[in-house]
């Protein structure tokens, strides 16, 4: 190949990344919230998940899993969520009457609305759907099960204040498959929005 | 078009969207079908947020009215629709990842009944939006759920909103409507049966 054409497909080709449209990385919820103060207290609802046979329902494990966001302080409470009222609870034993169907889990996210785009979380608990099948860090052997770690890693995300990355191995990544426990690692990206809003 | 590309459609539908599936399991479209209670088209013309008795919840509920009812159902002029999610006195309560209605939408809605409250069948995916290519009206799926910001709008609970164009994969409504009927008559589309 003539050095001309090799240069013009090498010219070519970092135009053509030059003008690809960039990675698209962590995205915070809309409009921009977060909670006042660090560390972040969570609560993990006492009375755990049915279907989890690690002694506590994948309570013990949902406390010690959504630490890894390295803001939580979390703990178990034997007191269930209130709505509109801090601190953010976890519920493993119930759908709030809002996660059925095809809702595996839910967070109900609570901020009042300012007009100078530095809206403040109040409130935000997370629910659980009963008609699924999940396993925790706690119990060895999956089949089928959805995993609780990676589940509540990733919607404690959502509880600070973080939307769906697009970065495929994110733990904020929208999509997890059964028996996935990849999400229970933040990546470099779950660390970045993270970064962003605290 | 054939059944086949029809099924491809809508697969595309669904995979040119973020799955929520750490919060959603999707279903098959046969399943989202015939587990409807009504599949209707309408519009929403007015929604309004409200607390529930024990003051936990922010339910909206969106006056729907209908155009036309798909399958061997029909119904009432006007549906209300309740869904999680809203705003009252300033303050905001979202489910993250969950469908939104808006003033103004144009849509087709699978709908299910939940304790005497009409709501959305299987979240997002019982929400399909109506826009028009050209002379053709199509179905897309929503791509902006809540906590997330609507590009060009970004209208909140109750505002008004527009369907805007866009070239992600769509399907007609007459397309639509018979996948219904197939799906009703206990018809799998041949993608799908080809997979088993």
């Amino acid at each position: 190949m003539k050095r001309q054409t090799i240069l013009s497909v090498l010219i070519s080709t970092i135009i053509l990344c030059a003008s690809a449209d960039p990675v698209m990385a962590y995205v915070l919820l809309s409009p921009r919230r977060r909670w006042a103060t660090t560390p972040i207290t969570v609560r993990v609802y006492t009375t755990g998940n049915s279907t989890i046979t690690d002694g506590s329902g994948g309570v013990n494990a949902t406390v010690s899993a959504i630490r890894a966001w390295g803001i939580i302080s979390s703990s178990t409470t034997s007191s269930a969520a209130v709505r509109g009222s801090a601190p953010a609870t976890i519920m493993l034993n119930t759908n709030g009457g809002i996660c059925s169907s095809t809702c595996l889990a839910a967070t109900l996210t609570g901020y009042y609305v300012s007009q100078s785009g530095d809206d403040r979380i109040y409130d935000a608990d997370v629910y659980t759907n009963q008609a699924y099948q999940y396993y925790s860090s706690g119990e060895s052997g999956c089949s089928s099960e959805f995993d609780i770690d990676s589940i509540m890693v990733h919607e404690v995300g959502h509880v600070i204040g973080i939307g769906h990355s697009n970065v495929s191995g994110a733990t904020m990544y929208p999509s997890i498959s059964a028996c996935n426990t990849a999400p229970r690692s933040l990546a470099s990206d779950d660390f970045a929005a993270r970064d962003d809003l605290y | 078009m054939t059944r086949r590309t029809l099924s491809l459609v809508l697969l595309l539908m669904v995979s040119a969207l973020p799955l929520s599936a750490s919060q959603f399991v999707d279903m098959q479209f046969d399943q989202l079908a015939r587990g409807a209670k009504l599949i209707v088209r309408g519009t929403v013309v007015d929604t309004f947020s409200a607390w529930d008795d024990n003051r936990e919840v922010i339910w909206t509920y969106a006056t729907i009215r209908v155009h036309r009812y798909f399958g061997e159902t029909t119904g009432p002029d006007t549906l209300v629709v309740r869904n999680a999610g809203g705003i009252v006195d300033g303050y905001m309560q979202e489910a993250i990842g969950f469908p939104v209605l808006r003033r103004g939408e144009d849509l087709v809605l699978m709908l299910a009944d939940d304790g005497g409250h009409l709501v959305l069948h299987a979240y997002n995916q019982g929400k399909l939006l109506v826009q028009r290519r050209g002379a053709i009206e199509v179905l897309v799926s929503d791509p902006v759920r809540q906590g997330e910001a609507r590009p060009q709008l970004t209208p909140r609970f109750g505002e008004a909103a527009t369907n805007a164009v866009d070239d992600s994969p769509a399907m007609t409504i007459d397309e639509f409507s018979a996948m219904v009927d197939d799906a009703r008559a206990g018809f799998r589309p041949t993608i799908l049966r080809q997979q088993q």
